[in-house]
């Protein structure tokens, strides 16, 4: 509306205009733009994790080829060969220590006695122990062999970046003057190729020296328990001996030009098994030892968490005394207060030590994993981060009870019911949601603590033994926020190891993402059910 | 009247009522279970942490572990007596004796040292490096937060927008404080070129803690009576100024205790600051810089991070363990201490603020 339109005598009440907005609007736009930084920020989250993450599956292809190219992927199934008859041969040792008890504990004989008894023993997984010589010879020629070509194909590829790079910087004189190594990969792998018939012969006398032990006088074992660990090793060296033509046929089958798929790059990531770096055969990089770590530490830290937090949210808000409710809420908000670090090194000074001596005691001996071998395992672990997780349980279940509408459990108390009647069916359903949302948030803490389990996990990178049943708790884990805390002030910047924990960065902010949203979801069905 | 003679409206023992009995104590012991934990923690730092840091004699407090910097520990024998000494006594004792030895024309004296690092001198770098780290960091989340609660709270009106914001706060508070770590060091650190510096890690802090500042000021703009912006309104205010005069002034006590949490859980996070501003070991305090701008762009050592590096990078003993429980004594009372503060503060201001 033009000026000359209004009547002379109406107030005029804006004065000042910048870029055609009043000086309430620029102030409005200001803290507009404020609320704004959240957004930008989860934002900017996304794309720079992407951005420095986003080269890692490509240059975990090229490791891959080069894995494949270089011949390292061919002598690895010899190398499997060769850790399988190590396990037999461990096993065949674990053998010898139970006769060697049976022997000293059961029959009362002295330790020179006993190893006098295990003589014709010895002598048995001696044979057997030698029976893969001509196999380790062979893979250790060919492990230098190929490690040789892998070197040289990685330091052609340092050379093609740094003429890439001098080119990029203008040095066109420079950039040409980088030699790059022709490789003769054909006459590179003609030791691979020419091992094949060797192999056929080397495997043909394995299989036999491994027969002929089979075959010779067995040692006689004291008692029927012992005799059937011994059957059972006969039968295990059988279904290796009939393994033997797969890797045969493995070998022979072996092309180095195959190409390797795209989606192998990140398979190997996914449902890698292994993190494997800075090793001098092959990298890997495999997420699933890691993620496994995360779980199972969160998993303990919930089993504990959650009913002690749930049951203090219960028994605060619906039992407690008004005194009780004063002293006991900003304790469990100062014990929300203490810094990670500090519990960290509280598990590492006192509580893994404690939970030792505690899994020692004989009592306690029928507890599955214990005595724990490591001081530091998934359990010290866990029960620190249940202390992290249950402020959070509690504060935000004891909201949701709080939530429930008085008028809910004066009519529960009107119709006759107890105390005990009213919270279980009552007000515990009605918060429900609430509370398993409160859970999930408290997950959503415990997966995303770095320092507890850096410092208390154990930083071993292996799946634990699942065969040991719930025993694997007490084994030593590594986890996806741990490895990065850890091997983040290390790597190479821009290398595939440096993406790598980028990725994994990825992994673990979806994954809060995700569980944030569900906690979200539960919270709004929340609203309509009791609407 | 007998013992066993109840009135007719007391309670009788009933099965149920021993159940329910049964469950409270349950419920109750759950309770105790987790002030114990706490309580076990609290205790064992304060405990063999005070050792550190007092002392019988006077002035009771263990000056040098707080105003000294760290410094390697040597441990050595010397005619029959042993001693433990920081690094630079050490070599000032042991030119002492060369020149002894020097001056009787005798060899000079082998000395056979064990040598522990960080385990003698103090904390106070690690100490100035976090309240800097704290103070910077606050001060760019107080300003975006406040001003994010003032908009969602009084210009606001609901709509897409304003729950996309609201969402996008929510899923930041629980984004993890690693991946903040990831961000601040893949943005500030490399794309910005900042380095390792207390800028990067202001503002990852900042950033990390941006969720709890903005909620805990939009409860307490709404704690504030409509009334009072309607009054104000009423007289002819702008909305500024009543923002200004009749909301800020009302709820400024109450947005500063509740961020003092927020504050709380800067000082203690590690993982954000691990590659964007923390240093294990720097020899120049914060403020010993050749220009003024260098003081933004420099590393600091944190109390978070020298406990870690004390916990975990160097072999556990006697001597690392006073450091180790004396580090984190200091630092476990600074964050009670805000911790409290907060709270307590907290408490008296829901009392004062009655309308």
């Amino acid at each position: 509306m033009p000026d000359s339109d209004r009547p002379a005598f109406a107030i005029r009440k804006t004065r000042t205009r910048f870029l055609g907005l009043t000086m309430d609007e620029c102030i409005q736009a200001f803290f507009g733009g404020n609320a704004l930084v959240a957004v930008l920020v989860l934002g900017l989250i996304t794309v720079f994790l992407f951005r420095e993450g986003s080269g890692f599956f490509k240059q975990n292809q090229s490791n891959i080829e080069v894995y494949r190219t270089a011949g390292l992927e061919y002598v690895d199934h010899l190398k499997r060969q060769e850790a399988d008859h190590t396990a037999l041969t461990r096993y065949l040792f674990d053998l010898r220590v139970r006769v060697f008890k049976h022997h000293t504990e059961v029959e009362g004989a002295t330790l020179g006695e006993a190893n006098q008894q295990l003589i014709a023993f010895d002598d048995y997984s001696y044979d057997f122990g030698d029976t893969v010589e001509p196999l380790r010879e062979a893979v250790y020629d060919l492990s230098e062999s190929v490690t040789a070509t892998k070197t040289r194909m990685l330091v052609n590829e340092d050379r093609l970046v740094e003429r890439q790079q001098l080119r990029d910087a203008g040095a066109v004189e420079a950039a040409e003057a980088v030699v790059i190594e022709e490789i003769d990969l054909v006459a590179a792998r003609q030791p691979l190729l020419a091992f094949r018939p060797v192999y056929g012969q080397i495997n043909g006398q394995f299989a036999a020296s491994l027969l002929s032990v089979l075959a010779a006088e067995a040692p006689a074992m004291p008692t029927a328990e012992l005799e059937a660990r011994f059957t059972r090793f006969h039968e295990l060296v059988e279904q290796y001996i009939d393994g033997f033509p797969t890797v045969e046929a493995a070998l022979n089958t072996w092309d180095p030009n195959e190409p390797i798929p795209t989606w192998k790059s990140w398979t190997s990531f996914i449902t890698g098994e292994r993190w494997l770096t800075a090793s001098f055969w092959q990298d890997w990089y495999g997420v699933l030892p890691l993620l496994t770590g995360s779980l199972m530490v969160s998993m303990v830290a919930l089993i504990i968490a959650v009913p002690l937090g749930v049951g203090a949210a219960i028994y605060v808000n619906q039992l407690a005394s008004v005194r009780e409710q004063n002293i006991i809420k900003p304790c469990i908000e100062f014990i929300s207060a203490i810094p990670s670090v500090v519990l960290g090194f509280f598990g590492i000074a006192v509580l893994g030590q404690a939970i030792r001596i505690i899994s020692q005691w004989d009592w306690l001996s029928w507890v599955p994993g214990f005595p724990v071998v490591e001081r530091l395992n998934a359990l010290t672990a866990g029960v620190l981060l249940a202390l992290i997780a249950v402020p959070t349980i509690f504060t935000l279940a004891e909201d949701a009870l709080q939530n429930v509408p008085r008028a809910f459990k004066e009519a529960s108390f009107a119709l006759g019911a107890t105390k005990l009647q009213t919270i279980i069916r009552i007000v515990i359903p009605a918060a429900l949601s609430g509370i398993i949302s409160a859970v999930l948030l408290g997950l959503g803490r415990v997966v995303g603590e770095t320092m507890v389990v850096l410092l208390c996990a154990g930083n071993r990178i292996a799946i634990p033994d699942f065969t040991t049943g719930i025993a694997a708790f007490t084994q030593p884990v590594h986890t996806m926020t741990g490895i990065i805390a850890q091997e983040m002030g290390e790597v190479v910047q821009g290398g595939i190891h440096y993406r790598a924990l980028f990725v994994v960065g990825i992994v673990l902010f979806f994954i809060a993402l995700f569980i944030n949203f569900m906690a979200q979801k539960i919270v709004q069905r929340y609203r309509i059910s009791i609407g | 009247m007998k013992s066993t003679e109840r009135h007719i409206y007391s309670l009788r023992p009933s099965f149920h009522r021993r159940v329910e009995g049964a469950v409270v104590w349950v419920l109750r012991i759950a309770t105790l279970i987790i002030l114990v934990a706490g309580l076990a923690v609290f205790g064992d730092i304060i405990f063999k942490g005070s050792r550190t840091v007092f002392q019988t004699s006077f002035p009771f407090v263990n000056v040098a572990f707080l105003t000294e910097a760290p410094k390697t520990l040597y441990v050595f024998e010397h005619e029959g007596a042993s001693f433990e000494m920081a690094d630079d006594d050490f070599r000032a004792f042991r030119t002492g004796l060369e020149e002894e030895a020097a001056a009787a024309g005798l060899p000079a004296p082998q000395l056979k040292t064990k040598s522990y690092v960080y385990s003698a001198g103090g904390v106070f770098p690690n100490i100035v490096g976090t309240i800097l780290l704290v103070m910077g960091s606050m001060t760019i989340a107080l300003s975006l937060g406040v001003a994010s609660a003032i908009y969602l709270n009084e210009y606001a009106k609901q709509g897409p927008v304003v729950r996309f914001i609201r969402l996008a706060i929510l899923n930041l508070a629980g984004v993890p404080s690693i991946v903040f770590g990831l961000f601040g060091f893949g943005m500030f650190v490399i794309y910005f070129g900042w380095n390792v510096s207390l800028l990067a890690g202001w503002f990852t802090l900042a950033f990390m803690v941006l969720p709890v500042v903005i909620t805990a000021s939009e409860e307490a703009l709404k704690a504030v009576p409509k009334g009072f912006r309607e009054g104000s309104l009423a007289l002819g205010a702008t909305k500024w100024q009543t923002i200004r005069k009749a909301v800020l002034p009302y709820a400024t006590p109450g947005i500063l205790t509740s961020s003092i949490l927020g504050i709380a859980r800067v000082a203690g996070e590690t993982a954000p600051i691990m590659f964007t501003a923390a240093y294990v070991v720097r020899d120049k305090l914060p403020w010993e810089v050749e220009r003024a701008i260098d003081f933004l762009f420099q590393g600091v050592m944190a109390l978070p991070y020298h406990i870690y590096v004390v916990s975990s990078k160097i072999p556990q003993n006697e001597y690392s363990e006073r450091v180790q429980y004396g580090t984190a004594f200091v630092f476990l009372g600074i964050v009670a201490i805000i911790a409290t503060t907060s709270i307590v503060l907290r408490n008296r201001l829901r009392s004062r603020y009655r309308w």
